[in-house]
């Protein structure tokens, strides 16, 4: 096992070394280069030639480059050309808001979407799983704004059961422990002996993991409909039957254990969404992540956070992609043990 | 009876038999008709807007602002007073040519990168796709964020950011295919008779891996349109205000939430109908282009 | 009392493509101890009917029309699920064909032989685990302990299907039902598989039936076969006898397209000629008929029933000496059998009616 994690690694370097050359090139090639989009398009030559000697991107390109990787292995992701603070001081501010709400979009999606497919399957070409199969249908061509406005309009505007802005209420005076705003609320309410700071941090992430997980939702759905019914026809499950087992022991252990294996894969593949689809979300609930830091950075055209945030982004997924795999093997024995 | 069904589904057939029985099969599935038929509606909507509204996209009468669905508002006015109708009309011709045209682009760039990967093999295909493996690091619509940050704003530029952000998965699905179906009975036999390696390629290996691609299309349109919209959500759209385009007008409609969710909801709506139909279709074309999918 | 007896058994397939007929009232008996050979071609409803004994039909497709099927004194078509549930495994064990894919690869060979003990015996895992073990090695595979925690994918073809058949015995069941044992593993390892399944269902006294499309496995392993066509027995009889003098055309026919070593100089190797009948349709007449070089016009009217031939009085359907018997309007001579082709001067296999002689 630890061979195989030691060759994915490796594997991963000459993408992502690929990846920083064309980051790299984008912010060469950007339409007046890094200085003009510090200093506008009205800048002048001089005020351009100045700051590109200070930025040193007078040099020739690979020394730069070089530079650049050299700076990255220190983990210094560069700094902000619009206001200065450092990548890795506000990523590690913001991240713990993006994991809080992607596990939430994937707990969502799998808490739900495996029961529902395994009940299509049970009924398959039924009424249930003719409803399964619409409501899957929806999931996957709602994006996750127009489902995001539509929750927030009527859970949050209209029954007023739910917030829709941020990930907590800042009025509630939660200390930032760990950024992560259900542990510093869980925390606070230990402190507090109130229950109401981790109760509002649960609430504030109901809305956009529905949101975000609505698209991973319909596809774990359909995959484990799949796969259940695929499995179901295996001829260990005849021999499962034959040998006397409980329905429920087949189903549990002789089906899902197989089952989970695609269910699995399809789940890596849809990490990549989630963490788009964070950007979108991030956006539509005021929530101060990675994802809408992106969005924010392009605007102000900041392009180095934007260099360094689609690196680690690629990062995160990739490692996202590696546990999903170790997962996967450790389900499947013809893998583990070959 | 399977190893039967199954060696006569991997059979090279003429392409009329069959695009003929895809054809025949597809037009037995309802949801597939029903996937065709909102396609149709959005493409006779967008053709036709002219004609259906008799309001302008793009300019209102402030006075005219905020009014609920009636009448002569079928789908109300929004903050400027623009017909929303009118609007949603005037989007579909954004979003399903954008859309289109998108997919089209990612399709023709992934053909060219996965048959000469597939086609070629070695060095070539060990470097095409350490390539492709590098965009797909870049996970799903932010690879298509970053390239039209790049790009500029404008229609072109979607169509190819989009496109560019798609054309890895085409180009490694194409590959896949071509090299399982290089080791196939049939083409080894092609092969033995003496058939040139650019024939084999053209008659005998194409007509079959397209068919998972064509599938993958019209998937992919349905994104397009979510990615599209979501582009014009973030502000990354045709940046034009003289264009109605439906992620643009849910931003705008966003900040009236509260008191104007119609705003919100026909976009909205038309986005989520006009990518059901590319899902519905796509469906369709799948069980009618593979077989041994039949139930 | 017989240990089973399955009386006018009738299954059908609702599928997309219509009904398939595929079992049209089977009965056979089998004793405590016996053994019974199922054979015929695929989709002869051989596997089909054992699977309907054990109530293991596909669903929803599949579903008994009618018949019964008394084990041991109650109709298994009658109990409900949890009581069925109680004998599949412990007093009916069944052995698939492919041990490839039988097994669940997922799962240790450990937690699967054990789940299997545990589901019929209240026993400690513990003491499953050491029953487990003491069954594999009954079985002939080196090292039980440590093969215990492997998986499937571990174990070559014939181990695994050893495997299966230690599961199998586990709970030393009353009957073992064999669905093409030996038919997806090499031909060295079929005998092995096959005496090591006879030698420990005669020492356990355990029934065994034994489907296959082998004759050649049959005549070895089983006292008395039934031979399977369309869904019908067609011949049933000693297997000794069986061989010796067949009836029924199509029995003739299996014979003569297998290769023999001790075949006589001369002796032709005959293929039969045509497809087995389309199953959608309802059978009218013997479904054999289209392929029978022996048709007469009543075969493609009457289906004849299961009977003696002329002159037995009594008909014993299990025991050291089972009627012979057989389902056919025009029996061939022992001449024609050995010939496997009619030998009257003049005759003709009757031809299939036409639409206007049916409708009359």
């Amino acid at each position: 096992m630890a061979r195989f994690i030691v060759r994915r690694v490796i594997a991963a370097v000459p993408v992502l070394l690929g990846l920083s050359v064309l980051l790299f090139i984008f912010v060469r090639l950007l339409p007046g280069g890094p200085a003009s989009a510090i200093l506008g398009q009205h800048a002048t030559p001089q005020r351009i030639a100045d700051v590109n000697e200070a930025l040193g991107l007078t040099r020739p390109l690979y020394v730069q480059y070089f530079e650049y990787i050299g700076r990255l292995l220190h983990g210094d992701f560069g700094s902000s050309y619009v206001d200065g603070t450092k990548v890795v001081d506000v990523f590690l501010l913001r991240f713990p808001s993006t994991i809080e709400l992607t596990m939430g979009a994937l707990f969502f999606a799998i808490g739900l979407g495996i029961p529902l497919g395994r009940i299509a399957a049970r009924h398959s070409n039924g009424l249930i799983d003719g409803i399964v199969t619409v409501i899957s249908l929806f999931g996957i061509s709602i994006p996750v704004f127009v489902l995001g406005y539509t929750l927030a309009f009527f859970f949050g505007v209209q029954l007023h059961w739910l917030p829709t802005f941020g990930l907590a209420d800042p009025t509630l005076g939660v200390p930032a422990v760990t950024n992560f705003p259900i542990i510093d609320g869980a925390l606070a309410s230990l402190q507090g002996g109130t229950t109401a700071p981790f109760v509002d941090a649960i609430a504030h992430v109901i809305l956009p993991s529905i949101a975000l997980g609505s698209i991973p939702l319909a596809v774990v759905t359909r995959i484990t409909r799949a796969a259940v019914i695929e499995v179901s026809n295996e001829d260990y499950v005849r021999t499962a039957r034959a040998k006397g087992l409980t329905e429920k022991r087949v189903d549990n252990r002789h089906i899902m254990r197989n089952a989970w294996l695609p269910v699995t894969t399809v789940i890596g593949l849809e990490a990549g969404a989630l963490l788009a689809g964070a950007v979108l979300t991030e956006t539509v609930f005021n929530i101060n992540g990675v994802g809408s830091w992106v969005v924010d950075s392009i605007r102000n055209h900041d392009y180095v956070v934007v260099q360094s945030l689609v690196l680690i982004f690629a990062v995160i997924f990739m490692v996202v992609n590696l546990i999903v795999d170790i997962g996967y093997a450790f389900l499947n024995p013809r893998i583990r043990y070959s | 009876m399977t190893a039967t069904a199954a060696t006569l589904a991997a059979t090279p057939r003429t392409s009329r038999g069959l695009w003929g029985d895809a054809l025949r099969r597809l037009m037995r599935n309802g949801p597939a008709l029903v996937g065709l038929f909102f396609i149709a509606v959005f493409v006779m909507g967008a053709i036709l807007a002219p004609i259906l509204s008799p309001y302008d996209p793009t300019v209102g009468k402030l006075a005219d602002g905020y009014q609920s669905p009636s009448l002569a508002h079928l789908m109300g006015t929004d903050q400027q007073g623009r017909d929303e109708f009118t609007r949603v009309l005037y989007g579909a011709r954004i979003s399903l040519s954008v859309g289109v045209v998108a997919v089209l682009f990612g399709l023709i760039g992934g053909t060219i990168v996965g048959s000469i990967a597939g086609g070629a093999g070695g060095k070539l295909d060990g470097l095409l796709m350490r390539f492709v493996d590098v965009m797909l690091a870049v996970p799903g619509l932010l690879l298509a964020i970053v390239l039209v940050s790049w790009l500029g704003h404008g229609e072109l530029q979607i169509m190819l950011a989009v496109g560019i952000s798609y054309s890895p998965m085409f180009a490694r699905l194409l590959r896949g295919s071509l090299l399982a179906l290089r080791e196939s009975d049939y083409v080894i036999a092609a092969r033995s008779m003496g058939a040139s390696p650019v024939r084999i390629l053209v008659r005998h290996m194409m007509p079959n891996a397209l068919t998972p691609l064509i599938v993958q299309a019209t998937l992919f349109a349905a994104t397009a349109i979510i990615d599209v919209a979501g582009l014009g959500f973030l502000g990354l759209g045709p940046g034009d205000p003289r264009i109605a385009e439906w992620g643009e007008m849910l931003t705008d409609a966003s900040s009236y939430l509260q008191n104007y969710p119609y705003l919100i909801f026909f976009p909205g709506a038309a986005i989520v109908i006009s990518a059901i139909g590319f899902n519905l279709l796509g469906d369709g074309l799948r069980e009618a282009l593979d077989p041994r999918l039949k139930r | 009392m017989h240990l089973l007896s399955v009386s006018d058994l009738v299954v059908r397939f609702r599928t997309h493509d219509g009904t398939v007929h595929a079992v049209n009232g089977v009965s056979f008996d089998l004793d405590e101890g016996e053994t019974l050979g199922l054979v015929g071609e695929s989709g002869c409803g051989k596997s089909v009917t054992n699977l309907a004994v054990m109530r293991l039909l596909p669903r929803p497709a599949g579903h008994i029309e009618r018949g019964s099927a008394v084990f041991e004194g109650q109709d298994l078509f009658e109990i409900d699920e949890s009581a069925m549930r109680d004998i599949r495994g412990k007093d009916i064990a069944m052995i698939f064909q492919d041990p490839m894919t039988s097994l669940n690869p997922v799962l240790r060979i450990e937690e699967q032989m054990v789940e299997t003990i545990r589901a019929h015996r209240k026993v400690s895992t513990k003491d499953a685990r050491e029953r487990a073990i003491e069954l594999l090695g009954m079985v002939g595979i080196p090292q039980p302990e440590k093969r215990l925690r492997d998986y499937p994918h571990q174990f070559s073809g014939g181990m695994r299907q050893r495997v299966m058949i230690a599961m199998a015995l586990a709970l030393e069941p009353k009957l073992l039902i064999a669905d093409e044992p030996t038919t997806a593993l090499d031909v060295t390892i079929q005998a092995q598989v096959l005496e090591l399944l006879s030698r420990l269902a005669a020492e356990r006294n355990t029934a065994v039936i034994l489907i296959t499309h082998d004759l050649g496995v049959v005549a070895g392993m089983t006292r008395r076969v039934n031979v399977m066509y369309a869904g019908f027995v067609v011949e049933t009889a000693a297997t000794s006898d069986l061989f010796a003098r067949p009836l029924h055309p199509y029995t003739i026919g299996l014979l003569h397209s297998m290769p023999r070593l001790d075949a006589e100089e001369g002796e032709p190797l005959v293929p039969i000629e045509g497809v087995p009948p389309d199953l959608r349709q309802a059978p009218v007449g013997c479904p054999f008929a289209p392929r029978c070089a022996w048709a007469i016009d009543r075969c493609w009217a009457d289906m004849p029933a299961l009977g003696a031939m002329d002159g037995v009085v009594a008909i014993e359907t299990t025991g050291a000496n089972p009627t012979h018997r057989v389902a056919c309007w025009n029996v061939p001579t022992p001449d024609e059998a050995r010939l496997a082709h009619p030998d009257r001067p003049g005759f003709h296999a009757a031809p299939a009616p036409t639409v206007a002689e049916i409708a009359r």
